[in-house]
């Protein structure tokens, strides 16, 4: 297997080329007749300030610089700058009977300079020719009778292409479709993060119940627990009871009334209090009602007994 | 048919389908938890709320600690009778203060009140009571 991607055939496009059926993908690569070219040092570090300032180095080269793009590379100290009018070279390639969508990457004659090192014949009248590191086209007749052609292999394909976006009859542009797949994945994203969050948030829980079956190990077995409950949760609401009533009944101690006697078994309490008017009473008596304790008052008297169950 | 042709459309397709997915998975996490949460939220309160009750109620130092009734009133104002996890005590002539000190006290220990009988004299008072633990 090729990682390289260079398992495609390289066909060389040119003016008088014949008419093409193509039964594969291939790639392809351009002569000059299909771009001009400049060579130039600039003090830029990468390709994407190069491409931004590559329209401006073609003014008054090309007719209409608007309807041409540019494809720019490091080659050596300075930067190779093309400019070439896609659709016209699209519309050529039609004519020729290529089949766009299996022309893979198109590529430029100068790319591959350091390979074609001697003349490749393109057609009857004209011929590429490497001259002093620079490729263009002459007529064969200026050349020597004895010229030796050499033919464009597939092992010459650069590793930066073009890609012919109109070949491949997208309904999404691709820089719409890399926006909207980075925003779906990123969101895909999110929701995996969220969802792993929420999966792991009982875990402290999980790990707490584990860590107090471990310190009381008796309280592993369900029934133990529904035993141990059971017992201590009736012990415990009674004894609230008791004290609850307890405390209510010494909040009726209070000027003019005192508590005479106080008695408690598991069921039931009684206490007697004795107040120094009938206000007191009535008071005491309220307080009482309030704790939904039965109030009786002693008759001829101010006493006044409270009973309550537990 | 040739994939690069709708290679874009693809791109999108399988980033939505990935999308569908991760939310697929955070609403199945998100009901999952909803259901867990509430299970295991109850059990450790249940637990909890177990091994309070039985470090009330079953503590072992509770003997020891309901002996500290015995040294709030003179020795003179007090009989006491403990037999194993039970306790019959009579205060006589104790004051107001006494009286709320021996009974806060009582409140506040773990253990069963059986009976209490308190009786007002002139100015004292008399107090009984029983309780087990």
């Amino acid at each position: 297997m090729n990682f390289t991607g260079n398992t495609k055939s390289l066909l060389l496009v040119h003016k008088d080329m014949p008419e093409q059926t193509l039964d594969e993908s291939v790639n392809i690569v351009l002569t000059p007749q299909f771009y001009t070219l400049k060579r130039e040092a600039l003090p830029v570090k990468y390709a994407y300030q190069a491409k931004r300032i590559a329209a401006s180095l073609f003014e008054g080269l090309l007719e209409d610089v608007s309807t041409h793009e540019y494809f720019v590379e490091k080659k050596g100290d300075s930067w190779l700058f093309i400019a070439y009018d896609l659709e016209k070279i699209q519309d050529f390639l039609v004519e020729k009977g290529f089949d766009l969508t299996l022309v893979s990457k198109m590529f430029f004659a100068e790319q591959m300079s350091e390979h074609l090192t001697s003349t490749v014949a393109t057609g009857e009248n004209e011929a590429l020719v490497n001259f002093d590191g620079n490729l263009i086209m002459v007529p064969k007749t200026a050349l020597a009778d004895d010229v030796e052609y050499m033919e464009v292999h597939k092992d010459f394909t650069p590793k930066k292409g073009i890609t012919l976006e109109a070949g491949e009859k997208s309904f999404l542009p691709k820089k719409e479709s890399y926006i909207l797949a980075g925003i779906f994945f990123l969101f895909a994203f999110f929701f995996v993060i969220e969802g792993l969050r929420y999966s792991g948030e009982n875990t402290e829980e999980v790990e707490k119940i584990q860590s107090l079956l471990a310190s009381y190990p008796a309280l592993q077995s369900s029934y133990t627990r529904e035993n141990i409950a059971k017992k201590y949760q009736s012990i415990d609401a009674k004894e609230r009871k008791k004290r609850e009533s307890i405390k209510a009944i010494a909040g009726m101690i209070f000027k003019g009334s005192t508590l005479s006697s106080f008695s408690m078994d598991s069921k039931k309490f009684q206490a007697l209090f004795i107040c120094t008017d009938a206000k007191i009473v009535k008071k005491v008596e309220a307080l009482a009602k309030k704790e939904n304790f039965s109030a009786q008052k002693v008759a001829n008297s101010h006493e006044i007994k409270i009973e309550g169950s537990l | 048919m040739n994939w690069k042709t709708y290679k874009n459309e693809l791109l999108v397709a399988l980033s939505l389908l990935v999308l569908i997915l991760a939310l697929s998975y955070k609403v199945a996490k998100v009901s999952q938890n909803e259901g867990t949460a509430s299970t295991t939220g109850t059990s450790l309160y249940e637990l909890e709320k177990i091994i309070a009750l039985k470090k009330v109620w079953g503590n072992k130092k509770i003997s020891k600690k309901v002996d500290k009734l015995k040294t709030l009133v003179p020795p003179s104002k007090l009989q006491w009778q403990k037999k194993s996890k039970k306790l019959t005590a009579v205060f006589t002539s104790l004051d107001e203060r006494e009286l709320n000190k021996v009974v806060s006290t009582l409140l506040n220990l773990a253990v069963v009140i059986q009976k209490i009988e308190l009786k007002r004299t002139e100015t004292s008072y008399n107090l009984e009571f029983t309780c087990k633990w």
